[in-house]
């Protein structure tokens, strides 16, 4: 097999047609979602609803990671809490902060950023690695969750993971050449991208409007968030 | 002559046992010999064969000594020469000298005296003399598209010329990254059907000394290689000598401690490149490119690109010159959503996302719900 060339056309057309169809898939479903409309609430308004916008994305973001033990999510599934967490901080850490990941977005946008040492990111990935195991392992234990996972998950956790496998893979120089492991990295990223807009995996567009609906409702109602 | 062994003529040209024997252990450790390669195919005496367990040193010491020198034929076809260059000008003193004066090479357009229909004869000659015995190096890619029209030697085409050539061959070598992969003639749009030797030739052996130009070092050491064991080294994938190709100019880059420590040269003229930092970010495609630029480096070892200051390109790679921006990060993709096909492609989601609610609402009026 010519793994030159299979990486030319994974990191080339195969990369271009996924992304493309990428960002027709999230912008054909968000604009569904948002187009079967609301029902009319004639209730007069308690609070402010761009305060109640406001709050919940500073409280999400700023204050539940730090003091997660307040809340019920936490204390009755620290598990998947903290599986979680990590694995979404390692996501992100490696996508945005290693100097390969950068150079794709500059290439993408133009712009450019400074980037983390190697060693760091690299025990990130370690660390998002483990943690995907982790909850894949809890997934299969856990009665409900057991219950409640279908085909869909196990694929999205799939199409997550192999990228991640082959990254770490790739860096090391484990057991393939080299362009062996980037033509497979690319391959399941290209695979990935094409499976985001099919899957939960779009909640990294969808979970901001889910919560800006969520803090609108509460504040309208003058609810704590 | 070709009937005087390799260390005879040596001795008629003034050098030394001692001399010989030191130049036998360069040559091993230049054709990276850590140990010895399979010998039945070598016709070596048979005692040298047996004592596996011989200094690589002493190996090749034998095999100058008992065998002739090796014909050498040098055709060159869509090339710039470089390779010619590189080879006529480095110093490494054993290998070169060894290829350029103990080896016979019997044609070579631009290093001979001769010309014309001379050299031509002379070329004729040596193919008839030596058939079955010499070995061929190619330099240059070879055209296809207008029955090879585009590279022309004396009315016959590089197609033609090659075949001829290859008929006779005991091995094949093509040099660079042109007579390897079709180098520069063959990027895109390849305007005159640009091919590598080995895609043509199938029915010998062909070793690929890729490269832009090849390291001389490499180009010699193999033809080395072959006149000492009467074989080829092992070879890659894509047929290039694993002694020479069997790692990435990343794993033996002077500046790769820079890599891991995420300090990289953000531009030609920065604080980082002054300090020699990490050259990955201004498109170095080291980590993916196989060679031993880092460690033979060029003119006598002074230096390679990297340590100048410049990113690899990947030459030793098939296609490099359609790999992506010289400038431009290697994890990054080849081809870009312009902003255009970006915006069509989420304008054809919005719409059809705007139609798909339509239809939802509809329904929903249809069924009597509230709108």
């Amino acid at each position: 097999m010519n793994w030159q060339a299979t990486l030319e056309f994974a990191r080339g057309p195969f990369f271009y047609a996924a992304l493309l169809f990428m960002l027709f898939g999230l912008a054909y479903r968000l604009v569904t979602v948002i187009g079967l409309g609301w029902s009319k609430d004639r209730v007069p308004d308690k609070g402010s609803k761009a305060a109640g916008v406001v709050k919940t994305f500073l409280k999400a973001l700023l204050i539940w990671p730090f003091i997660p033990w307040v809340k019920n999510t936490f204390t009755k599934n620290p598990l998947i809490y903290i599986g979680g967490g990590l694995f979404h901080l390692a996501l992100f850490t490696t996508l945005i902060l290693g100097a390969p990941h950068m150079l794709v977005w500059k290439s993408l946008s133009g712009l450019s950023w400074p980037t983390l040492p190697l060693p760091i990111v690299d025990w990130m990935a370690a660390v998002g690695i483990i943690a995907m195991l982790m909850l894949l392992v809890n997934r299969r234990i856990n009665p409900v969750l057991k219950l409640i996972s279908g085909p869909a998950e196990y694929l999205s956790w799939l199409f997550v993971f192999l990228p991640m496998v082959t990254g770490y893979m790739m860096t090391h120089h484990l057991w393939f050449q080299y362009e062996v492991l980037y033509s497979l990295h690319m391959l399941s990223v290209d695979v990935m991208m094409i499976w985001i807009p099919l899957s939960r995996i779009s909640h990294f567009i969808f979970y901001f409007f889910a919560r800006a609906i969520h803090g609108a409702e509460f504040g309208k109602r003058g609810v704590a968030v | 002559m070709p009937e005087e062994t390799i260390y005879q003529h040596m001795q008629g040209k003034g050098v030394s046992r001692r001399d010989f024997l030191k130049l036998s252990g360069l040559l091993a450790a230049a054709m990276g010999l850590t140990a010895v390669p399979p010998l039945e195919e070598s016709g070596l005496p048979k005692e040298v064969v047996k004592g596996q367990a011989a200094q690589t040193q002493q190996m090749v010491a034998r095999a100058l000594e008992t065998k002739q020198r090796l014909p050498v034929i040098w055709l060159n076809f869509q090339d710039c020469t470089g390779c010619t260059e590189a080879i006529s000008r480095s110093v490494s003193p054993s290998l070169t000298n060894l290829v350029l004066n103990t080896l016979t090479i019997e044609y070579h357009e631009t290093l001979s005296a001769a010309t014309g229909f001379q050299l031509e004869q002379a070329k004729k000659d040596a193919m008839e003399k030596y058939a079955g015995k010499y070995v061929l190096v190619v330099e240059g890619s070879i055209p296809l598209d207008l029955d090879g029209a585009y590279c022309v030697i004396g009315g016959r085409t590089a197609l033609d010329l090659l075949k001829e050539a290859a008929a006779g061959a005991a091995a094949i070598i093509a040099t660079g990254n042109c007579a390897s992969f079709g180098g520069l003639p063959k990027a895109k749009p390849n305007p005159t059907g640009a091919k590598g030797v080995w895609e043509i030739i199938t029915d010998k052996p062909v070793v690929n000394i890729s490269g832009c130009p090849a390291i001389p070092e490499a180009t010699t050491g193999t033809i080395a290689h072959f006149a000492i064991f009467g074989a080829l080294p092992e070879l890659d994938g894509l047929h290039r000598p694993k002694a020479f190709y069997g790692k990435t100019i990343h794993d033996r880059c002077l500046r790769r401690p820079f890599y891991e420590a995420g300090k990289f040269a953000m531009s030609f003229d920065d604080e980082g490149a002054k300090e020699g930092w990490c050259l990955y970010k201004l498109g170095c495609k080291g980590p993916t490119t196989y060679s031993s630029c880092a460690t033979i480096k060029w003119d006598e070892g002074l230096s390679f690109p990297i340590q100048s200051g410049h990113p690899c390109l990947g030459c030793t790679e098939p296609d490099f010159w359609d790999g992506g921006g010289f400038y431009q990060g290697q994890s990054a993709p080849l081809n870009r959503p312009t902003a255009v096909a970006a915006g069509a492609a989420v304008g054809a989601g919005v719409a059809l996302g705007i139609g798909n609610a339509l239809v939802n609402q509809a329904k929903k009026k249809a069924k009597g719900g509230e709108a």
